[in-house]
């Protein structure tokens, strides 16, 4: 039987559990107050408060590092690198504390915690499908600017893990299927899944349909105007586009729950904002269905935003006619993370290397 | 006792020169394109400078082909930079001819168009109209939010042939255009893709202003937090960006030339780079197609390509090997501004439609 410890740090948790083959035995999350850690600038110069409290909870919880199997972590926005489980090595834990990285995110500090909690054990540290997970095809890449190629930046882990979810559902390998799989959370993917490759996908960072914090797409001319202006620095636009774009900057508010409290309240103005976001989203699923010739085997939701019955509601009029229709509300990052660790210590895959990719 | 045909005479200004055309109802009957010497335009600091100058030219082609403006019907211009309306021919009042002289929307040689038909058309006690100018806008509310309350999307698009060419598809399924839902790519300079929706255009890609695909000359919609890091970057200029997404982008940008023809001789020869830019500009207007797609549900009655590049059999496979599932298709190659413009006078002087009127519009 194998143990695996999972490490998934996020923007103001970091979620642990530990797993016995395929079944989680417990699991926990480390909250922080977001003004907690705002006097950090960089997510790892939060690795000494992270590692601390992560190790209090794994001594109260008894667990020995050295009897484990694994560790398996979230993989942040590293190079790009194809979609798998990889051993975390002194390379990619060196990248990220040098900021070597594409972006600057809390998932970045998965791979270093696992690689000081394996510290003087032989136990290994694998990340899974990270968010710069880039399997874009080539035609996918080039914008009407050579200077700029489009990046592929995506909730990879999630995305694959309901991909093989749907699979089992319709009783196929991953392998053969084609889907448009929208991830609608605090950052929204959309992508297409193409025997099992993210062939296509808008940068969920800052492309695509706007987010509950997220700006998205944005008209380009426009944006231009307002960058030499004057009025505002690179870090003030950055925030525009991340951060406090999208709901955050038309409402106030990133909340999808309190913003339906509103609308059900009669406020019209919230209501005229969360469509115009529904809109983006199906146009995005529209797209990338053409990706696929419209041969799809179905669309899938998932991500906190796909509990809300209000929003799939409206995504579906618009795209439900492409094929079947699944919604997969929430995540399903803990186990994803434990099964690729499996799936490698079973030899059912072979482990990726980072500094070969 | 028939009435004959209606005489209409169609004025359609370029940047270097002007087009013009008799038209008997829908036929053509006799046309020119009159050249103008740069160094003849470049005495005048503001297009609308050029009226007079413009109008000679004009005048003297007609009296050369014995166009009196006593046998005319109506005159027609090509409709130029003005505050957004709904689509529609509409004469050119008192308010119009004073945004297209000051140029209040913007300075463009098609702002002459109503102009010069409003100068001959007063000579002869009948009506000039412009039809479907590019700032048609439609759109419905929810496709004008952006992620930023600061930014709402702007309706510019080639409204005139889009109008005509759904007409077109109209006429081929035997059914009104106010009846149908249809997808009309035009992929020219600058590609545009509409949603119609029973005869209104509610979405379509800003063609003009760096939203949707790459095309032969502009750059379409680029990520944000990459152009907003170059824009803070101090590598380029605002104007060398601002080149970039109108008139030097897309295939210009990429290849160096903005000729399909040209691009794809290179691809026969062996040019991969060539080959690359030109299959991402159809994957890029398929993607376009399948979001309008989504607009209307999914339920589409046609889907139309037309422009330049729909001249290409090459380039609109590439296209529809992603979209063809979407609804029945029509390729219109090109665009017939003149005979479009012709068909908008002559709607209002069959009395199938009414004009509409700019005064009246907006604000």
């Amino acid at each position: 039987m194998t143990r695996i410890l999972v490490v998934n740090p996020g923007s103001t948790t970091t979620k642990v559990a530990l797993y016995e083959d395929e079944t989680p035995v417990w699991s926990e999350t480390v909250t922080y107050p977001s003004d907690s850690l705002a006097s950090f600038l960089r997510p790892t110069d939060q690795m000494d408060l992270r590692f601390r409290d992560l190790a209090e909870l794994l001594r109260r919880r008894s667990v020995e590092i050295g009897s484990l199997s694994a560790v398996s972590s979230r993989g942040g926005p590293f190079k790009p690198l194809e979609g798998g489980t990889y051993r975390v090595t002194p390379t990619v834990v060196g990248d990220v504390l040098q900021g070597r990285v594409q972006f600057n995110h809390a998932s970045l500090l998965g791979v270093c915690l696992a690689d000081r909690l394996v510290q003087g054990t032989d136990v290994p540290a694998f990340f899974v499908d990270p968010v710069s997970v880039d399997e874009m095809e080539p035609i996918a890449r080039p914008t009407g600017m050579p200077e700029l190629e489009r990046r592929s930046l995506v909730h990879a882990l999630n995305i694959k893990a309901v991909g093989r979810k749907v699979a089992v559902q319709l009783r196929k390998d991953l392998s053969q299927l084609r889907m448009v799989v929208a991830h609608l959370g605090g950052g929204i993917s959309v992508c297409a899944l193409k025997d099992g490759f993210i062939i296509d996908v808008n940068n969920a960072v800052e492309a695509g349909p706007f987010s509950p914090e997220r700006s998205g797409t944005l008209p380009v001319h426009a944006l231009t105007e307002m960058c030499f202006s004057g009025r505002f620095t690179h870090a003030e636009m950055r925030k525009k586009i991340v951060g406090c774009g999208g709901l955050a900057a038309h409402l106030g508010t990133s909340d999808a729950v309190e913003i339906e409290k509103r609308i059900a309240a009669g406020d019209s103005r919230a209501e005229r904002v969360y469509r115009a976001m529904a809109y983006q989203i199906a146009k995005e699923i529209g797209a990338m269905a053409t990706v696929l010739k419209c041969m799809l085997d179905g669309v899938v939701l998932t991500g906190g935003l796909a509990r809300s019955q209000m929003l799939t509601g409206w995504i579906q009029e618009r795209v439900g006619i492409l094929g079947s229709f699944f919604v997969m509300p929430g995540e399903f990052e803990m186990e994803a993370l434990a099964l690729g660790a499996l799936r490698v210590l079973r030899n059912e895959e072979p482990v990726k290397s980072y500094e070969q990719s | 006792m028939s009435r004959g045909p209606f005489r209409i005479l169609v004025v359609n200004p370029g940047s270097t020169s002007t087009k013009i055309a008799l038209f008997e109802d829908e036929a053509q009957r006799d046309s020119a394109s009159l050249a103008h010497p740069a160094d003849a335009l470049s005495r005048f600091i503001r297009i609308a400078d050029q009226l007079p100058f413009r109008l000679g030219a004009v005048e003297s082609f007609m009296a050369e082909r014995d166009i009196r403006p006593a046998s005319l019907d109506a005159v027609v211009g090509r409709g130029g930079l003005l505050r957004p309306m709904e689509g529609g021919t509409y004469a050119v009042d008192d308010r119009m001819a004073e945004d297209l002289r000051t140029a209040a929307e913007g300075e463009h040689a098609s702002n002459l168009g109503g102009l010069i038909a409003r100068v001959i058309a007063d000579q002869a006690g009948i009506s000039a109209y412009i039809v479907d100018p590019v700032v048609v806008d439609e759109m419905d509310e929810v496709a004008r939010l952006t992620g930023l309350p600061e930014f709402r999307r702007r309706s510019i698009f080639h409204a005139l042939n889009q109008k005509a060419v759904a007409r077109e598809a109209g006429r081929r399924l035997n059914r009104p255009v106010q009846s149908l839902r249809l997808i009309v790519a035009h992929l020219g300079g600058g590609i545009s893709v509409g949603a119609h929706r029973e005869g209104r255009v509610v979405d379509v890609n800003n063609a003009l202003d760096g939203d949707g695909p790459f095309s032969p000359e502009r750059s379409g919609g680029l990520p944000s937090g990459q152009l907003a890091d170059w824009c803070c970057s101090g590598k380029a200029s605002l104007s060398e960006i601002r080149r970039k997404l109108t008139g030097h982008g897309g295939m210009v940008a990429h290849l160096g030339t903005n000729d399909l023809v040209e691009v794809e001789r290179r691809i026969a020869a062996g040019d991969r780079t060539a080959a690359l830019v030109r299959d991402a500009m159809a994957y890029q207007t398929a993607k376009q197609i399948g979001a309008m797609a989504a607009v209307l549900e999914g339920r589409v009655d046609a889907l139309v390509l037309t422009g330049g590049l729909a001249a290409s059999a090459v380039f609109t496979e590439a296209v529809l090997a992603r979209v063809r599932w979407i609804a029945p298709v029509f390729v219109l190659p090109g665009e017939k501004e003149m005979e479009s413009l012709a068909q908008g006078g002559l709607r209002i002087l069959r009395g199938e439609e009414t004009p509409g009127s700019y005064a009246a519009s907006g604000d």
